[in-house]
């Protein structure tokens, strides 16, 4: 017997064909990725674009950090390890009312880092979410973030 | 200079005014002794002895008293700005009759060297000025950094060493916004900000302490690592309400944060490549997943199969590192059996797929829910399916059952009919690094699986067993603990959410990962 994988939220066993990108859902919705790796943030904007979502991709921490401040963003896809500012600490500034009063987006960390400290912290900070990119790929994550709300 | 050689000549002249006064007497003594005993006699000439004995007794004295003036004058200055010295007056220079010059040069110099005043005119004899000068003596010697924040939380003082430490002039920092020139960051929502505004509402004197404050300084983006004490004071009769003292550690905090093992290195480095080959196998199965023959599409399968089975090879390193370092908190949740397998056969099915192999999966009716940590019990499955796919041989099918025992477990069974273990080995199969010889040359694998596998079962209290005989085939099992069960053993707190520590750490949250 071939194994149902109806229960399973993200079937990694049935390649997406590519009809399934062909009609993106018109989400519209704003992400920020701060992502440093080109190559990553590169195919997660391009599956993100295709499913209707708008993709700002930025590789500094700091920078990040004032963009998320200024504009308003639905979903924030933060990397642990970048330039300037380590992710860890753009969330928890992002969630210090002080620094970031009207903060409505939700914050999934993005990283291939699992130390206990990283998901510790993360979970301390409160982050929506803590998603290893090794484990998924860039249509498992637009899964993932298209059940988000 | 001029001062000093006036003092001397000064000095001279009043010595030898005094031992000239001395001569005097004692010569216009002998003349009167020698006069009084022609015309009196022997008694008023003990009279007149006594004379020179007095004058060699307040002569000194008065000199004394005279010409150590200066000194008395000096020492008091000294004195009285010294913070640990009981109240001694300011001195009175005008009192000064000997080289008055000098001493007010000297004093002078003293306040100036002391920091009270350019011009000793200014200086009073009132208290708060002594306290003040007092305090700033001790904060300018304390090699902390210090700062002083009024009511309105304003600074109203900082000491040199804060000066120094954040790059900024005493005269710039007066009267600024502490939040402007110190924008202070905490390692959670205690924040100093939150400790203030508490104290301000509920108390007269407070005190409190942070770890791993972090300050960026504006200027040279330079970033500081200190411990922040602070204590507050509403009534502080000179407006200093709040002191803050940093104790930095910079550079000890900062290596902290560099500090990333080897191993976590490894792994992220490991995984970076991995994400990229699998998000590029991705998207060209979606550009060419049309245009693709069954043998191409099958190549596409096979990259993306050995993709995900190194990404589960770099779990379970980083898991055994985990359980060795005694960092393993399983988060046992109340699950259907099934269900978490189901899910797990389908994680690894395309690894099955793509060397042919099929799994059979098969439940008992009866299966009460089960408690365990998904996401590692998941690892336990896809360990012990992916070393039946390596071992299976020519077999082309392995079989994935799961039962209540008769002690009311809840066990599961992974059968392959391959190659199959030789008896006498079969006692090692979950030590570490451990692979049979018999199959060593044959077939790859760390030999982590296992052993990463017993640890979690143990941490679930359950019992992993293996049954094989060499050329029929292995059959590993392992049990996990009905909910019902967990919940009775952990009657205290929460049993929707059951933390069980063993030996090790493992992805634990519920909001990690799906």
């Amino acid at each position: 017997m071939q194994p149902s994988d109806s229960n399973n939220p993200l079937p990694p066993t049935t390649p997406p064909v590519a009809s399934s990108f062909a009609a993106p859902a018109p989400t519209g919705k704003k992400i920020l990725c701060i992502e440093d790796e080109h190559f990553i943030s590169e195919l997660y904007a391009r599956a993100l674009t295709r499913s209707g979502y708008d993709v700002t991709v930025e590789v500094d921490g700091l920078r990040g950090l004032k963009l998320a401040q200024t504009n308003q963003f639905d979903i924030i896809l933060l990397d642990l390890m970048i330039p300037t500012m380590t992710g860890t600490e753009v969330l928890r500034r992002l969630r210090n009312a002080a620094e970031t009063p009207k903060l409505k987006a939700k914050i999934i960390i993005t990283t291939n880092l699992e130390q206990r400290e990283d998901v510790r912290a993360a979970i301390e900070h409160q982050a929506d979410g803590y998603i290893v990119k090794a484990e998924i790929t860039p249509h498992e994550l637009v899964d993932f973030l298209n059940k988000l709300t | 200079m001029d001062n000093l050689q006036r003092y001397v000549s000064q000095f001279r002249g009043r010595v030898v005014l005094l031992l000239l006064a001395n001569n005097i007497i004692i010569l216009a003594d002998w003349w009167l002794a020698d006069v009084v005993f022609r015309l009196v006699g022997w008694w008023l000439l003990l009279a007149l002895v006594a004379i020179p004995l007095l004058s060699l007794t307040i002569l000194p004295w008065i000199s004394t008293r005279y010409l150590t003036q200066p000194t008395k004058l000096l020492w008091q200055a000294i004195l009285h700005i010294a913070p640990d010295a009981a109240n001694v007056p300011a001195p009175n220079l005008q009192k000064s009759n000997l080289g008055r010059d000098l001493i007010t040069n000297l004093v002078a110099h003293v306040y100036q060297l002391a920091n009270i005043s350019d011009n000793i005119e200014q200086f009073s004899n009132s208290k708060p000025a002594k306290r003040n000068l007092a305090n700033e003596f001790v904060a300018n010697s304390l090699p902390l950094p210090l700062v002083v924040l009024a009511a309105d939380q304003t600074i109203c003082f900082s000491n040199e060493a804060l000066q120094h430490y954040i790059g900024r002039a005493k005269d710039d920092l007066l009267g600024q916004s502490m939040y402007s020139v110190m924008d202070m960051s905490f390692t959670n929502e205690q924040t100093f900000d939150a400790w203030l505004a508490h104290a301000k509402a509920n108390t007269v004197t407070a005190a409190q302490t942070w770890e791993r404050v972090r300050l960026i300084l504006p200027d040279s983006k330079k970033t500081l690592l200190f411990d922040l004490a602070a204590y507050y004071n509403r009534n502080n009769p000179d407006g200093f309400e709040t002191m803050l003292v940093l104790f930095d550690h910079t550079k000890q905090y900062s290596q902290d944060e560099q500090a990333m093992s080897f191993l976590a290195l490894a792994v992220h480095e490991l995984r970076t490549p991995l994400t990229l080959l699998r998000g590029y196998v991705e998207a060209f199965e979606e550009e060419l997943g049309g245009s693709l023959d069954a043998e191409q599409t099958d190549f596409m399968h096979k990259m993306n199969a050995a993709a995900q089975q190194l990404a589960a090879f770099v779990n379970n390193i980083l898991n055994v590192a985990r359980v060795e370092d005694d960092q393993l908190v399983l988060k046992l949740h109340e699950e259907q059996w099934p269900e978490v397998v189901r899910d797990a056969v389908a994680d690894i099915a395309l690894r099955a797929k793509v060397r042919g192999i099929d799994i059979s999966v098969e439940f008992a009716d009866n299966l009460p829910s089960v408690g365990v940590d998904r996401v590692s019990i998941d690892e336990v499955i896809i360990n012990l399916i992916d070393n039946a796919i390596k071992y299976s041989g020519d077999s082309k099918h392995i079989s994935v059952k799961a039962y209540l025992t008769q002690d009311n477990m809840v066990e599961t069974t992974v059968t392959d009919t391959g190659v199959g273990i030789p008896e006498n080995n079969v006692g090692n199969l979950f030590e570490k690094f451990y692979r049979d010889h018999h199959n060593r040359a044959q077939i790859g694998g760390t030999g982590l699986g296992l052993y990463l596998s017993k640890a979690i079962i143990t941490a679930h209290g359950g019992h992993i067993w293996v049954r094989s005989k060499l050329g029929e085939g292995s059959t590993f099992g392992f049990t996990v603990q009905p909910y019902v069960r967990l919940a009775e053993e952990q009657k205290t707190g929460d049993n929707k959410d059951i933390v069980r520590s063993a030996h090790g750490w493992i992805k634990n949250h519920s909001m990690y990962r799906r």
